[in-house]
């Protein structure tokens, strides 16, 4: 799939017509077969743009840094996910983003190029192939495949024992070198000071330790309960391969059942731990 | 002479409705294990998440957290968010390693200090059975 | 004629030094491959390009308590942290050992730092010499090279059935007994050749780029985390934090980096560099211009880590050609 030819177009016109400042897209990284995030300005450089399936970012945090500038950007469906999230939350205005969004086959695992077809595991499970939002599509609208199990990676680690769930972590958490790298790349972690930052009370301290990090990586995980809109990007980023998405998903997951709702898919509907209801029984003290 | 195993529960009470229920248990002279430390807060919907995390990192073998009933809270709602937060974070301790019998929540009016008193001898008797948490993510590095 | 070292020697050399010292080698950890120290000969790794994260961990760790203080009977005590066991880092590629003699400039400059001191005194280094290199790998234009023996007290280069030995420092005389090694009529195969990049007067290149509006447009893409300096071998900033527990103080020194949003926010709220760019800027300029100019070596030695590491492909390589391209021609 590339669909280059048809995002440039896209761009040029908004650009040329003054309706946006800058076009947030992707463009070839220096290894001549990833994919790396491109902001344009100028009409001339429309040129650089690209869309293929190497193009792993979700750039929507980035409209976080131009709140007030009208903007337009390239979102898969998982992406287009944030952006009603932000919008729900109150971050982001939905006059100031022209959403181009790309009907997407799914994306190839790092390092391979786009002709490979190996796709990434985040993208076997996707049953979101349209966006959810976009001001213009690119690409055609197919039929949803049917997904029979949407969580087969947090039952796979449901299914372990205790001991060995416990011994699992132990090890992940000790390797996290607490560069943050997951919190900076996700749309859902904007605060202006992360409870990680705060030194009185010191929640967590600069300390990189592995009760430490655990800490960190279970508390932004339980952060972003009901509001993770599962892009896999904190996953992706991470130097040192911890699986963060077997955290947000089984959260996820959790919530689904529980509350029968996922992130992102409206703008409207109330979060669900911003909100209750009275009646209802989750199995404590009854 | 070997020391038996002392269970350190972190106990988080809220003001209105738990940790008066406690007090009624102490001036009523009923004995419970000393093994939990109490921790009033205002409502048990300011129980963050993170404090009970923290609290098994700094070595706590057990977390209970007490509010008041649903329906009764002294802020109306606290509760209620309480009840959502608190059931996915049980689910969440234990799919990360922390066995589901460390951590309870329990709903204890202001009236029942006998009610009190049996929530915490049975959690710090399970506590005891279970044995402490083994973990190498309290242990020092460097 | 050179001096020889069979495999299995080499194996059974590892295997002495595993019992009288710390022997940390490059070992796999689920997929990467990390700098651990290793129990086992089976752990380690011969064939690889290099490691995740960087040597630089065994010298100046993630994380370092640098004293204790404690109170007892009436009386406070200060116990200064303290290296007691010797250690062999085996497998650190020049690039690396080069890095590690960069970060001596600003740790050992009078007053030195005590603990550095001490984890570099008391860590020999087995050098492995490079027979190919990663596509990111530009040592050669930093100052540096794949077969480069300097900074290591011993280097090993791969050839058919062991490895030639190139015992350079008093340290590594002691560490590898005589008998391990023969004389043999190998010679090093080739070094690997690798992409250049223009470094040549990087420095002043950078100094006249430092209001360019080109750092502001570079950093639209950066997410400001701290992957390339935690992974880099040469970058040094941390952070110092107190922590009190019963009657106990601990001085934790941690790693911290320039490129996080706060890095430089004062007391009292101002900022000064506040901006993406400016926080951009800084690192390169650090490693390309301040650092140079300080310590008279470039600051980057080539080892390709940020570059693999980067989650938005931010290249150093790309921006020293684009320094050295500005005001040369306009930009578009």
């Amino acid at each position: 799939m590339d669909f280059s030819e048809e995002i440039r177009s896209k761009a040029k016109e908004l650009l040329e017509s003054g309706t946006v400042d800058c076009i947030i897209g992707y463009e070839r990284a220096t290894d001549g077969v990833v994919a790396r995030p491109l902001f344009v300005y100028q009409p001339s450089n429309v040129d650089r743009l690209i869309f293929d399936q190497t193009c792993a970012h979700n750039l929507t945090k980035y409209l976080l840094n131009r709140k007030d500038k009208a903007t337009a950007i390239v979102v898969k469906p998982c992406d287009s996910r944030a952006i009603n999230l932000l919008i729900n939350e109150s971050q982001i205005q939905r006059d100031k983003v022209s959403i181009i969004g790309v009907v997407c086959p799914g994306i190839v695992k790092a390092g391979l190029d786009n002709t490979s077809g190996e796709l990434q595991d985040a993208c076997l499970t996707c049953q979101q192939h349209t966006p959810v939002l976009y001001d213009f599509l690119v690409g055609e609208p197919a039929s949803e495949p049917d997904v029979p199990d949407a969580y087969p990676d947090v039952s796979g680690m449901e299914d372990k024992s205790a001991g060995e769930r416990r011994a699992f972590w132990e090890e992940q958490f000790s390797r996290c070198i607490r560069c943050y790298a997951c919190r900076q790349v996700c749309p859902g972690c904007y605060c202006l000071e992360c409870f990680v930052e705060r030194l009185d009370p010191m929640w967590v301290g600069i300390r990189i330790a592995p009760g430490e990090n655990e800490v960190w990586n279970t508390i932004r995980a339980f952060h972003l309960a009901g509001r993770c809109i599962d892009c896999n990007e904190c996953e992706r980023v991470c130097p040192v391969n911890i699986p963060l998405s077997l955290l947000n998903r089984k959260l996820g997951k959790e919530v689904e059942e529980l509350f029968n709702f996922q992130a992102g898919i409206d703008a409207e509907t109330p979060m669900p731990f911003s909100t209750f209801d009275k009646e209802e029984k989750l199995g404590i003290s009854e | 002479m070997a020391v038996e195993y002392q269970p350190k529960i972190v106990g988080f009470l809220c003001n209105w409705c738990s940790y008066a229920g406690a007090d009624l248990a102490g001036t009523s002279r009923i004995c419970y294990p000393p093994n939990i430390r109490i921790i009033r807060v205002p409502c048990s919907g300011r129980v963050d998440p993170l404090l009970v995390v923290k609290s098994f990192q700094q070595g706590a073998d057990g977390v209970l957290i007490a509010g008041c009933h649903p329906g009764d809270c002294h802020y109306s709602e606290g509760n209620y968010y309480a009840r959502r937060r608190l059931a996915l974070l049980h689910t969440f301790l234990e799919y990360i390693g922390i066995e589901k019998e460390r951590f309870q929540i329990q709903w204890v009016s202001a009236s029942e200090g006998k009610r009190w008193a049996h929530v915490v001898s049975s959690f710090t008797e399970g506590l005891a059975r279970l044995g402490p948490r083994e973990t190498t993510l309290h242990k020092e590095t460097v | 004629m050179s001096e020889f070292i069979s495999k299995q020697d080499l194996l059974t050399w590892l295997g002495q030094l595993m019992g009288e010292r710390n022997l940390v080698a490059p070992t796999r950890v689920d997929d990467l491959l990390l700098f651990r120290k290793v129990d086992r000969v089976e752990d380690i790794v011969f064939d690889f390009d290099n490691t995740t994260m960087s040597p630089k961990e065994w010298f100046y760790p993630s994380s370092e308590t640098l004293f204790y203080v404690e109170q007892k009977d009436g009386q406070t005590e200060l116990i200064p942290a303290a290296i007691e066991k010797e250690t062999a880092i085996f497998g650190i590629r020049p690039c690396d050992a080069q890095g590690m003699a960069m970060n001596d400039y600003p740790f050992l400059e009078e007053p030195a730092d005590a603990l550095y001191m001490q984890h570099r005194d008391k860590t020999a280094l087995i050098g492995l010499a490079c027979i190919t290199a990663c596509p990111e790998c530009f040592c050669t234009s930093m100052g540096c090279g794949p077969h480069d023996p300097a900074n290591v007290d011993i280097l090993l280069t791969e050839v058919t059935d062991g490895y030639i030995a190139q015992v350079l420092t008093d340290k590594g005389k002691t560490l590898l007994p005589d008998n391990l090694l023969t004389t043999a009529d190998v010679s090093s195969p080739p070094a690997p050749v690798l992409s250049e990049v223009p470094s040549d007067g990087i420095a002043e290149k950078m100094r006249q780029a430092f209001d360019e509006p080109f750092w502001d447009r570079l950093a639209d893409r950066c997410i400001h985390c701290n992957i390339c300096s935690y992974v880099c071998p040469t970058c040094y900033c941390f952070d110092v934090r107190d922590y009190t527990d019963k009657e106990r103080i601990e001085r934790v020194r941690s790693w911290e980096s320039c490129q996080s949003p706060g890095f430089t926010r004062l007391a009292g709220g101002h900022d000064p560099r506040s901006t993406k760019g400016s926080r951009l800027r800084q690192r390169f300029s650090h490693k390309l211009l301040y650092f140079p100019r300080q310590f008279g070596a470039l600051g980057c030695i080539g080892c390709g880590r940020c570059v693999r590491a980067c989650p938005v492909n931010i290249d150093i390589r790309e921006i020293i050609k684009d320094v050295q391209q500005l005001g040369v021609k306009s930009e578009a």
